[in-house]
């Protein structure tokens, strides 16, 4: 087992509102060793991006946190002061989804790749320039000693999140979030885009953790999965692991929706039904009970710990599916053509 | 750029051309020139009368044999009022070309002297005030944004609200008991004898005027301040690790300029005709009283020649204005 490189445990992330607290993160622990890639998966508000910018430092001052997060052998919320102006940034970068936003559109590219440059490691602004065009040629950027004088807005989507790319990676970090990094650019864009993180990644020993709300980006590209559910991390397993044989329903239930080239054409794929949990102050229950086809009674009456085998596959159910107890479940949950919840099911096609 | 710029010059002449002209024909039909020439209107009447023939011309002046509609008809002719209205405009446009801004009736002095002579005065006390406005209004508007919700933040919003509901005559009037009056501190009026007492007496008026527009600049800046702050690029700087005080000043407040430079022109187009209050106040000479006074007595060519003085330079700055838009953001250049 090579080094542990990042360390989250416990971590809690509530934002007080006027309409309550909402609880974004609940008690997160993963880890992240060196030169590895973790894929974490979730719809929208199940906390990935929340955790992401907590790494980040990125939260508002409202935000209420509270764990541990340990980032090669230093606390992370608590760097020492001088140290904090080259860390985050240095060692730790991220980029965000939406490269049509998340580049100055007053300023030349090529400053906004220097600044960082000049500010962290002190660089001239020749040596700047001349390492900034080095990036966007690394990055795949054609022309770049043209690139470098344009504005944001003469650029393609893609060529923009190359851009971004290259930024984040201007002064060699050890860890890259990428926080959904494909999912405003096209498919055809979209694949070019992860295979060129995926390259960046090995050829500098980097790790990564890849925020998206689709497990196809995830698959082919982690080397673990985690998976994110109302705050929570519900499973993390090694990507072939949870894609063949996932414990969580909700996992399953994600991996129904997405189409695979193995069934015929035309088969269908299926919804989750119902609607993401409530953060703001949630009952204490399995979140996805609700939207559960395992439901039992003893998932409305507390909050399923994260069990399984640790640092191999975790998973936090009561009823895990592909297990005897899910299974049994399931059935029970069939026979009566609905859930504990009253959630109304049926046998589908394609599902075991 | 340079089809850009062309295309904004054909537009100033344009509104030039417009303003111009809506104020020469609405100083004609709101009231007769000819009346503030030769005095009142039932003499003109019973001499276009005369004219159409109606009536035999039976008065004659004292002190000479000339009658009434004889001297009436010469100044028609000298002042051009026998002319119809468009032509008349072209003419005194021509004029102004040439710098020949007429001559007040009032006075009998050339409208371009008097304005010479006035308008100065009112452009230091505006170029004073933007100035000041922007040395407070910028680095305030800017700390309240980054500090927002907190002490700072809040007790500026109560001094620009302040600021803001309090007319700046009862601020002027405020002001100078306390810093002319009671303490002599600074000048109670205009001195024009050298650059150094002229700023040294304008201060004060400027301050006054200047703070109440600072309030606005103020409030105008911070609310961009915090939508731009809420952008995707700043939090990549973040990201990127930049310290808070780059981020402020050469990320957020650049594309957050744009209310206020709109502002900034439509303000500074309004204290080019010099603001009546403070020059009354302060008992500076500049533009401003001279064309109230000038509309009171109906002196025509002073009110005109203000008016497209005033008209000129609103013009004029909101064509800079336009331009700081595209040094601003450079996608404003591509549409």
């Amino acid at each position: 087992m090579s080094d542990l490189q990042l360390t989250v445990e416990d971590l809690y992330v509530r934002f007080p509102t006027s309409r309550g607290t909402v609880e974004a993160v609940n008690g997160v622990t993963f880890t992240l060793e060196k030169g590895q890639m973790l894929g974490i998966v979730g719809e929208s508000g199940s906390g990935k991006s929340v955790t992401a910018k907590t790494l980040m430092n990125l939260l508002p001052r409202t935000a209420e946190v509270d764990g541990n997060i340990t980032f090669e052998g230093e606390d992370v919320r608590a760097v020492a002061k001088e140290r904090r102006k080259h860390f985050w940034g240095v060692k730790m970068t991220m980029v965000f989804q939406d490269p049509m936003t998340s580049l100055n559109p007053v300023k030349r590219c090529g400053e906004q790749i220097t600044e960082t440059l000049r500010y962290h490691l002190g660089d001239t602004n020749a040596t700047a320039k001349n390492k900034a065009v080095d990036l966007l040629e690394q990055v795949g950027v054609p022309e770049p000693s043209k690139r470098v004088d344009q504005y944001p807005h003469e650029l393609s989507g893609g060529l923009r999140q190359r851009v971004v790319i290259a930024m984040a990676l201007a002064c060699e970090p050890s860890l890259l979030i990428a926080d959904e990094p494909t999912t405003a650019v096209d498919v055809t864009v979209q694949k070019r885009l992860l295979d060129l993180l995926d390259g960046l990644r090995r050829d500098r020993g980097m790790s990564m953790i890849l925020i998206t709300h689709d497990l196809g980006v995830a698959r082919g590209r982690c080397d673990d999965v985690a998976v994110m559910y109302g705050g929570r991390l519900v499973e993390r397993a090694p990507t072939e692991t949870l894609f063949a044989d996932s414990r969580h329903p909700y996992t399953e239930a994600l991996l129904r929706t997405i189409p695979r080239i193995d069934q015929p054409i035309h088969t269908r794929l299926e919804p989750i039904a119902g609607r993401p949990p409530e953060l703001i102050d949630p009952a204490e229950e399995c979140a996805f009970a609700l939207r559960c086809r395992y439901a039992q009674p003893d998932c409305l009456e507390a909050i399923p710990p994260v069990g399984g085998v640790k640092g191999q596959h975790e998973f936090a159910c009561f009823h895990p599916a592909n297990t005897a107890r899910g299974r049994q479940a399931l059935d029970a949950n069939l026979a009566a053509g609905q859930t504990v919840t009253g959630l109304q099911i049926q046998a589908a096609a394609g599902m075991n | 750029m340079a089809r850009f710029i062309a295309r904004r010059v054909v537009q100033l002449a344009l509104v030039l051309l417009a303003v111009t002209f809506v104020a020469f024909s609405a100083l004609n039909f709101l009231g007769d020139p000819l009346v503030n020439i030769v005095g009142p209107l039932a003499a003109i009447d019973y001499c276009d009368e005369v004219e159409a023939g109606l009536r035999e011309d039976s008065f004659t002046s004292i002190n000479n044999s000339r009658g009434d509609c004889e001297i009436i008809g010469e100044v028609k002719a000298e002042f051009g009022l026998d002319k119809p209205l468009a032509q008349r405009y072209f003419t005194w446009l021509g004029n102004i070309i040439t710098g020949d801004f007429g001559t007040s009736f009032q006075t009998q002095l050339p409208v371009s002297e008097i304005i010479a002579q006035k308008l100065p005065k009112s452009l230091m006390l505006m170029a004073m005030a933007q100035i000041i406005a922007l040395a407070v209004a910028i680095p305030v508007g800017v700390y309240s944004a980054y500090r927002a919700g907190r002490a700072v933040d809040r007790a500026t919003s109560v001094a620009s609200f302040g600021l803001l509901s309090i007319p700046n005559f009862a601020l002027g009037v405020i002001v100078l008991q306390f810093f002319t009056l009671r303490n002599q501190w600074l000048p109670a009026s205009f001195d024009d004898t050298s650059f150094f007492t002229r700023v040294h007496s304008l201060f004060l008026p400027a301050t006054v005027l200047g703070l109440g527009i600072a309030a606005t600049y103020q409030r105008l800046l911070r609310t961009d301040l915090l939508t731009t702050l809420q952008e995707d690029f700043v939090h990549m700087a973040r990201a990127k690790g930049m310290t808070d005080r780059h981020i402020m000043t050469r990320h957020v407040l650049r594309p957050s300029l744009f209310s206020l430079i709109t502002v900034f022109g439509v303000s500074t187009g309004a204290l080019i005709g010099g603001s009546l209050v403070i020059e009354g106040i302060f008992s500076i000479p500049g533009i401003g009283s001279e064309i109230v006074t000038a509309v009171i007595r109906d002196d025509f060519p002073v009110v005109l020649g203000s008016v497209v003085v005033i008209a000129s330079g609103f013009v004029v700055i909101n064509f800079f204005v336009d331009l700081f838009y595209t040094w601003l953001d450079p996608r404003v250049r591509a549409s």
